[in-house]
């Protein structure tokens, strides 16, 4: 079973789906667009500002999502020791890391129409910007330390530590009193979003998740061949 | 109305910087990731073309993946 997510099976089937993402990103990307700039309206209190949701929120949400793939990873990795698990990981990270820093600067540029600052000390902010802080410790631990299994150790107990500010992110704008606004979307309840934002929203997250995957993919390639690339006389 | 699409009532310079900066952080990554892979697949290739004929031919017929590669650098050079 675990054979069948072993590298070399896995690398045929990267190459089609790269052409895949290719031949219908711009496509989507274009109507995404389209929604996010031209046909939905603007917010009654916000104005247009807040057309900046449909970058700042899917860019918050893959940035969670690739910690949270990471942290459970690198548990299985601990536990299975399946070197595949950590490849992926250093494939994820520097997508998330990507959104990280995304969401943290649209989020400050939607700050000063919207609060009248650029940044705020407040909960969802300060740990967004930790979270930040464990990617790039993450990654640090991956390309400095030379022993790859010391490297592995490392960067999951690093990914491990830095779980626990993922609920403190997600549960922020209700424990504590935050200039940030409380979730709109939710998945248990119904959400607070008129379907004409939701709607471009889901677009450009489609659009985000879709260069996610393109980008993870083309890493995780490359990973691969570095593999191969430094066992080839074993080959 | 284009003036008014450009300025979205005030709000066009926070809306523009934060989809500019989105795409431009985007298409650095993406050119950088491209840039990195094709790097990889040359050295790989190189690496195979060192071997010698009767190594070459055993790491062909055991890695399908040395044979991919190889054959993907081939066509788009």
């Amino acid at each position: 079973m675990l054979n069948l997510v072993s590298p070399s099976n896995i690398y045929f089937i990267l190459e089609k789906i790269i052409k895949f993402i290719n031949s219908i990103f711009f496509l989507i990307l274009l109507i995404s667009l389209t929604f996010a700039l031209i046909l939905s309206p603007p917010d009654y209190l916000q104005g247009d500002s807040v057309r900046i949701m449909y970058v700042h929120v899917p860019s918050a949400w893959i940035a969670l999502a690739c910690y949270t793939s990471i942290a459970f990873l690198s548990i299985l990795n601990f536990i299975f020791k399946i070197k595949n698990f950590f490849l992926i990981n250093k494939s994820i990270a520097p997508i998330g890391l990507l959104f990280t820093c995304l969401a943290v600067v649209t989020g400050s540029i939607w700050g000063q129409p919207t609060w009248g600052t650029w940044w705020e000390w407040d909960a969802r902010l300060t740990s967004m910007l930790v979270l930040m802080f464990f990617y790039i410790g993450y990654i640090l631990a991956i390309k400095t330390i030379k022993n790859e299994s010391f490297a592995i150790k490392i960067s999951s107990i690093i990914a491990i530590v830095g779980a626990i500010n993922i609920p403190i992110i997600k549960y922020s704008v209700d424990w504590w009193n935050t200039l940030h606004q409380p979730a709109s979307i939710r998945l248990t309840g119904s959400s607070s979003i008129h379907t004409s934002m939701l709607m471009p929203l889901l677009l450009m997250l489609l659009v985000l998740l879709l260069y996610s995957a393109l980008i993870f993919l083309m890493k995780y390639k490359t990973e691969i061949i570095r593999m191969k690339k430094k066992n080839i006389k074993r080959l | 109305m284009i003036t008014n699409f450009i300025s979205m009532n005030g709000d066009g310079l926070f809306v523009w910087l934060s989809f500019g900066v989105t795409i431009f952080a985007c298409l650095v990554v993406y050119i950088k990731t491209k840039k990195t892979l094709n790097k990889y697949e040359k050295e790989f290739v190189e690496e195979i073309e060192k071997l010698s004929v009767v190594e070459r031919k055993k790491v062909l017929e055991k890695s399908k993946i040395a044979t991919q590669v190889l054959t993907s650098q081939s066509k788009s050079a």
